[in-house]
C-alpha cells in the first residue's frame, strides 16, 4: 500500500432536516440528524460506522456523498471540499467517490438489465465527456466486473428479479466499482442478506479491497460484522460520534458507557459463552434526534451518569493513542 | 486481436441443473393476461374490432355515404333490399286491410305488390343486403358504423396518446421537481380540473368550427390532467428509492433520472390507464357528437349514429340499437382488459408468496 | 420420537404447500419436532427455508387459495388440531396457543386502543367481565416492563416505540397464560440494545410463567442465549435438531457447520477469514428428488443429488438429515 495519506477527512459536519410546516405555516422544528462529526480516513483503510437507529449513520453517508448537502462543516476529499463544489465540479470528483446501498431489492432500477445498471456510471460519465470509452471498451469493462464480483457474464441481460438477494447486491458492487473509485461507501450493504450469502459478500468486500486499493466507509448496525470488517470503528449514538478507535482496542477496551452496553448486548453464537455472560441491559428506547439538546446525549440511558453530564457537552479525551472517546468519565 | 464478445445464450442452468428461461415482466405480465379469460377474451374483442374497421376501405361494403333514397329505412335483414321492401309494404297493407276489415288485398293493392315484385328482380340495385339496415337516407348501416369506428377508435388512441405524453412530461417533472413548480402545475391542474369543460369544448368548437381535428384538440385539452396526477404521484413515491439514490450519486442528470429511471417504472399504471381512457374519449366524443357537434355529415363516427338514431328511436329501432351495441361492447371490453392489465401488471398478486 | 408426560405438542411429518403461478410450493415439506412442558425450542432458518410457514401451519393460519396443509398431524396434548372444528381451534388460538410476530407496527391494530385489543382477547378466553379483564390487562403491561401502565393501556399502537409495542404484543401473548408461546422472529426488527431488552423480558416472564415458547429467528446468536433444543431448517425441511449446547459444539450437518462457521463473532480475532457457504439457498419450486443442500455442500456425494437423504435418530436426543451419517447409502 502508498503511504498512508488521508483520502476523507470530515470536519464538524452537520446535517439538520427543517420538518413541519406546509405550504402557509412556518417551519416546525429541525431533526438533527448528524450534530457534529469530525474523524479521518486513510487511504487502504476501512473506517467502520456502527450505531443503532436513528444515531445518523445512514445520513452520514450520504451527506458526505452529497446526496443532502451538508447544513455545516466540511467534507475533505483529497483536500477538496466537497460540499461546496457544486456541478461539474462535483461530478468530476464523485467520479472518485461511490456507494453500495442496503436493499438489494430496491437499489437496483427493476426495468433495466443487470449489464445497463452497470454501464450506467460510465455511460453517465461519458455524457459529461470525463470519461470516453467506447461501446466495446464499456462492455469489456462490465464483463470483467461482472466476473469479478462473481456473477456470470452470462446474466448480462437478465432484470434484477431474476436474481437473488446476494447476486443483486453483487450487482450493485459491480456498480459502484464501474468507475474504478477510491473510496466506496458502504451503506449497510449485508444487513439485508440471509446469513450465509452475508458471508460470501463480506469476504467479496476484503478481496475487492485488496485488488484494487479500496477504501471504505463501512456502515451497519452489527457490530460483529463492523468488527470483521473494520481496520477502525466510529460508534455513533445520536448524531455524534461517541468513541472511536482502532478495530481490535475498541472491542477489547470498550470506554464509552453506550459501547460498553452495545457490546454486551449483541448475542453470540455460542450457548456456552452466552450463558456465561454478564449483560447490561440499558433502560429506555433509543431516542429519536428531533432536539437539540445540551450536555451529553447519552446522559438519560446511562448507569454511570453524572450530574455534569447533563449540563455540557462532555469533552473528547485519548485514552490511548488512536482511541477517542466523547465521555466525561 | 480478437476482442471476446458475449455469446447470446438465452437458457442456462442453474445448480439443480434446471434450465433458468429468462423471465422479463412483460412476459410475466403476458401469463398472467391470458389467465384472467374476461381481460383476454376483451383483448380478442378488441383486437377484432381494430382489424374490421381499420380495414373498412377494403371489406366487401357499401360506401358510407352512398345513398339509395329507395332503399330508406329499411331494417336488417340476410334477404335482399327488393324483398325486404316487399315484406314491409305487405306487412303494412296487411295491417291496413285488418283495419277496414277486409281478408284479402283489392285491386290496388296487389297491382301494387306485383310492381314492386317486378322491380325486384329487374332493378340491381335492389339486390343489396342490408346486414344491419338502413338509415333515413337509405345508406347501409353497417358499413356506416365500421367508418364510424374507424372515427370513433381514432379519436380514442390519439386522445389517449397525447393525453398520455403530455400527462407523462409535465407528471414527472413535477413530480420530481417538487418545491414551487410543483406546487405551481398542480394549482394550475385544480384550476383546469374545475372548469366547466362541456362547456369550454362547446365554445371552442363554435369559434373554431366543427371539424375533426379541433374536436380532437378540444377533448386532448383537459384530459391529460388526471394522467398528470397519477404520474405526478407514482414518481413522487419512486424517488424516495434507492435506484433513484444511485443514480444521483452517480451524477445521473435530472433529466436522466426522470426519463430513464422514473418514467418507465410508472408504465405498468400507465398502461392500465391509457387503456381505460380510450373508453372515456369516445364517450365524450359520442355525448359531443349527440349535441350535435362532433363530426358531421357525410362522415360518421359512433356518437352521431347514436345520435341520429334516438331521433326515430320508436319507429326504425335498429337504427339506435346497431351502433348503440357495437360501441358498448367495444367499451365493454375495453374495460375488462384494463382490470385484466392492472392485475397483471401488479406484481403483488395474492399468488405470490 | 416416544411421547412423554410433559410433551404438549407433537408435530408430524407437516406438509405446507402453495399453488402459485409457477408450480407447487413445497414451502414444508415433512417437519417433525415435539414440544416439552416449559421448552424453548428454536427453529433457525434463512429466508425461504419455510421456518415462518411452519408457524402459521401450526395455528392453522395459512391464507387458503393459495396454500393448503398437504399431510401431517400436529397433536396439542395428543389431539390432531388439523382435524379440529374450527370452533375447537379458535379456544386453542390466542388462549392455549399465543402468537407474537416480527414486525408490531403490522400486528397491532393502528386503529384501536391497546386496551380495547387486550380485553377483547381476555374477554373472550378467561371468561372475566371486562373490568376484571381490565385489571389483568394493566398487570400484564407492568410486567412486560411498561411503565404507567393504567395511562398507557389507553393509547394507540403509533404512541408506542417499537421497543414498546413488542412489549405490549408479548404482554398480549402472555395475558391468557398460554402454554405455548409461538414467536415468530420477534427481534429482528429492533435495535441491538431493544433486543436485549425483549429477549431479556421474555425469558424471563416464560420462565415466571412456565410457558413453552416456539422461537424463529434467523440469528444463530440469538438461539444461542434463549433456546434449549434446536432445529435447523432448510429448504422446507429440518436437517438437524437437538440440544442447542450439542449442536453448537459439534455441528453434524454441513449446513450448520457451515452456518456456525460464517457468523462474525464478536469474541473471535479478527485475522481469521470468515468461511462462508458458496452458492444461494434454493428455490423451493420444483425441487427435484435430492438432498436440496447439495449444490453448495463440500462434502456432497453421489449419492446426494440423487435422494433425499433419510432421517437419523441418535441417541442423545439428536436427529440428522443426512448421507453422512446414514449406513445405507
Amino acid at each position: 500500500m502508498t503511504a498512508s495519506e488521508t483520502l476523507l477527512e470530515v470536519k464538524d459536519l452537520k446535517m439538520h432536516f427543517p420538518y413541519g410546516g406546509g405550504f402557509l405555516s412556518g417551519k416546525k422544528g429541525f431533526i438533527y440528524a448528524v450534530d457534529g462529526i469530525s474523524f479521518q480516513l486513510k487511504q487502504g483503510e476501512t473506517l467502520g460506522l456502527v450505531g443503532e437507529s436513528g444515531c445518523g449513520k445512514s445520513t452520514t453517508a450520504r451527506a458526505i456523498a452529497q446526496l443532502h448537502r451538508p447544513t455545516s462543516g466540511e467534507v475533505l476529499l483529497h483536500g477538496k471540499d466537497l460540499a461546496k463544489l457544486k456541478d461539474k465540479d462535483l461530478i468530476a470528483a464523485r467520479k472518485n467517490m461511490q456507494m453500495v446501498f442496503q436493499d438489494p431489492y430496491a437499489s437496483l432500477n427493476p426495468r433495466m438489465t443487470a449489464g445497463d445498471i452497470i454501464a450506467e456510471p460510465m455511460r453517465i460519465y461519458n455524457g459529461h465527456n470525463i470519461l470516453s470509452l467506447s461501446r466495446q471498451e464499456m462492455e469489456e469493462r462490465v464483463e470483467q466486473l461482472m466476473e469479478r464480483v462473481g456473477l456470470s457474464r452470462f446474466f448480462k441481460n437478465r432484470f434484477p428479479h431474476e436474481f437473488s438477494g446476494g447476486q443483486r447486491q453483487r450487482i450493485g458492487i459491480a456498480r459502484a466499482l464501474a468507475l474504478r473509485p477510491e473510496l466506496v461507501l458502504c451503506d449497510e450493504p449485508v444487513s439485508a442478506l440471509d446469513v450465509s450469502i452475508q458471508a460470501q459478500i463480506l469476504n467479496l468486500f476484503k478481496d475487492l479491497q485488496e485488488e484494487f486499493g479500496l477504501t471504505y466507509l463501512f456502515i451497519a448496525h452489527d457490530l460483529a460484522v463492523i468488527k470483521y470488517i473494520s481496520t477502525r470503528v466510529a460508534v455513533m449514538y445520536l448524531g455524534t460520534i461517541v468513541e472511536i478507535a482502532r478495530s481490535a482496542d475498541l472491542y477489547r477496551n470498550p470506554q464509552h458507557p453506550y459501547t460498553q452496553a452495545l457490546l454486551s448486548a449483541v448475542p453470540i453464537p455460542d450457548p456456552k459463552v452466552e450463558r456465561g455472560r454478564k449483560r447490561i441491559i440499558l433502560t429506555g428506547d433509543v431516542p429519536s434526534p428531533d432536539k437539540i439538546r445540551v450536555g451529553c446525549p447519552f446522559y438519560d440511558r446511562c448507569w454511570k451518569r453524572m450530574d455534569h453530564c447533563k449540563l455540557s457537552k462532555p469533552p473528547i479525551k485519548e485514552a490511548e493513542p488512536g482511541h477517542q472517546v466523547t465521555c466525561f468519565l | 486481436m480478437a476482442k471476446p464478445t458475449a455469446p447470446k445464450r438465452d437458457s442456462l442452468t442453474n445448480e439443480f441443473d434446471q434450465t433458468m428461461k429468462p423471465v422479463s415482466l412483460w412476459t410475466d405480465a403476458w401469463r398472467r393476461l391470458r389467465k384472467n379469460k374476461m381481460a383476454f377474451g376483451g383483448l380478442i374483442i378488441i383486437v377484432f374490432y381494430f382489424v374490421a374497421c381499420l380495414a373498412s376501405p377494403v371489406l366487401p361494403i357499401y360506401p358510407y355515404q352512398e345513398q339509395v333514397v329507395s332503399h330508406q329505412n329499411l331494417p336488417p335483414s340476410l334477404h335482399s333490399a327488393g324483398k325486404v321492401m316487399l315484406f314491409t309494404r305487405t306487412a303494412y297493407m296487411k295491417q291496413t286491410m285488418e283495419a277496414d276489415g277486409r281478408s284479402e288485398f283489392n285491386a290496388d293493392e296487389k297491382a301494387q305488390l306485383e310492381a314492386m315484385r317486378i322491380d325486384a328482380q329487374v332493378n340491381p340495385e335492389n339486390n343489396r343486403v342490408y346486414l344491419l339496415g338502413t338509415d333515413n337516407l337509405g345508406r347501409d348501416l353497417l358499413s356506416r358504423i365500421l367508418y364510424g369506428g374507424r372515427i370513433s377508435i381514432m379519436i380514442g388512441l390519439t386522445g389517449t396518446l397525447t393525453a398520455v405524453f403530455v400527462g407523462i412530461v409535465l407528471g414527472s417533472i413535477s413530480g420530481y421537481v417538487g418545491g414551487r413548480l410543483d406546487n405551481l402545475m398542480m394549482r394550475f391542474v385544480d384550476i383546469m380540473y374545475s372548469l366547466p369543460y362541456m362547456l369550454l369544448v362547446i365554445i371552442m368548437m363554435a369559434l373554431f368550427g366543427q371539424n375533426i381535428f379541433n374536436l380532437f384538440i378540444a377533448i386532448a385539452l383537459v384530459s391529460w390532467l388526471t394522467i398528470c396526477r397519477v404520474v405526478r404521484g407514482q414518481v413522487m413515491s419512486l424517488q424516495n428509492a434507492e435506484f433513484v439514490e444511485a443514480a444521483r450519486s452517480m451524477g445521473a442528470s435530472t433529466g436522466r433520472i426522470i426519463f430513464r429511471h422514473l418514467t418507465p417504472n410508472t408504465l405498468g399504471v400507465i398502461v392500465v390507464f391509457s387503456t381505460l381512457m380510450v373508453p372515456q374519449f369516445i364517450m365524450q366524443e359520442s355525448f359531443l357528437s349527440f349535441l350535435g357537434l362532433g363530426v358531421s355529415a357525410p362522415m360518421a363516427s359512433w356518437g352521431s349514429l347514436v345520435s341520429e338514431g334516438a331521433n326515430v328511436m320508436e319507429l326504425y329501432p335498429w337504427q339506435l340499437l346497431a351502433p348503440a351495441i357495437t360501441m358498448t361492447v367495444f367499451l365493454f371490453a375495453m374495460n375488462f382488459l384494463g382490470d385484466g392489465l392492472r392485475d397483471a401488471l401488479d406484481p403483488q398478486s395474492k399468488n405470490k408468496l | 420420537m416416544a411421547m412423554t408426560e410433559d410433551t404438549i405438542l407433537q408435530v408430524k411429518d407437516l406438509r405446507t404447500y402453495f399453488n402459485t403461478d409457477e408450480g407447487i410450493v413445497k414451502a414444508v415439506d415433512g417437519v417433525s419436532f415435539d414440544l416439552h412442558k416449559g421448552e424453548t425450542l428454536g427453529i433457525v432458518g434463512e429466508s425461504g427455508s419455510g421456518k415462518s410457514v411452519t408457524n402459521l401451519s401450526v395455528i392453522n393460519m395459512i391464507p387458503s387459495p393459495p396454500g393448503r396443509i398437504a399431510g401431517g398431524e400436529i397433536l396439542y396434548h395428543g389431539k390432531d388440531m388439523l382435524k379440529m372444528s374450527k370452533h375447537e381451534i379458535r379456544q386453542i388460538r390466542g388462549n392455549k396457543i399465543a402468537m407474537i410476530f416480527q414486525d408490531p407496527m403490522t400486528s397491532l391494530n393502528p386503529f384501536l386502543r391497546i386496551s380495547t385489543q387486550m380485553i377483547e382477547t381476555i374477554v373472550l378466553h378467561q371468561k372475566l367481565d371486562k373490568k376484571a379483564a381490565r385489571e389483568k390487562a394493566i398487570e400484564m403491561l407492568k410486567l412486560a416492563g411498561i411503565p404507567a401502565p393504567e395511562k398507557r393501556i389507553d393509547q394507540y399502537p403509533h404512541q408506542f416505540s417499537g421497543g414498546m409495542r413488542q412489549r405490549v404484543m408479548i404482554a398480549m401473548g402472555l395475558s391468557c397464560n398460554p402454554e405455548i408461546l409461538i414467536a415468530d422472529e420477534p427481534t429482528s426488527a429492533l435495535d441491538v440494545t431493544i433486543q436485549a431488552q425483549i429477549l431479556d423480558l421474555m425469558k424471563g416472564l416464560t420462565e415466571r410463567l412456565g410457558t413453552a415458547v416456539i422461537l424463529i429467528t434467523h440469528s444463530l446468536g440469538v438461539v444461542a442465549g434463549t433456546c434449549d433444543t434446536l432445529c435447523v431448517m432448510y429448504a422446507g425441511r429440518f436437517v438437524e435438531r437437538g440440544p442447542t449446547d450439542l449442536i453448537f459444539d459439534s455441528p453434524m450437518h454441513p449446513y450448520t457447520q457451515g452456518l456456525i462457521r460464517s457468523v462474525p463473532r464478536l469474541d473471535r480475532e479478527d485475522d481469521e477469514r470468515l468461511s462462508s457457504i458458496r452458492g444461494q439457498p434454493p428455490n423451493v419450486i420444483d425441487l427435484p428428488d435430492c438432498c436440496p443442500f447439495y449444490p453448495r455442500c463440500d462434502q456432497a456425494m453421489d449419492i446426494c443429488k440423487k435422494k433425499y437423504p433419510k432421517w437419523k435418530n441418535l441417541d442423545n436426543g439428536r436427529t440428522v438429515g443426512c448421507w453422512l451419517y446414514s449406513e445405507d447409502k
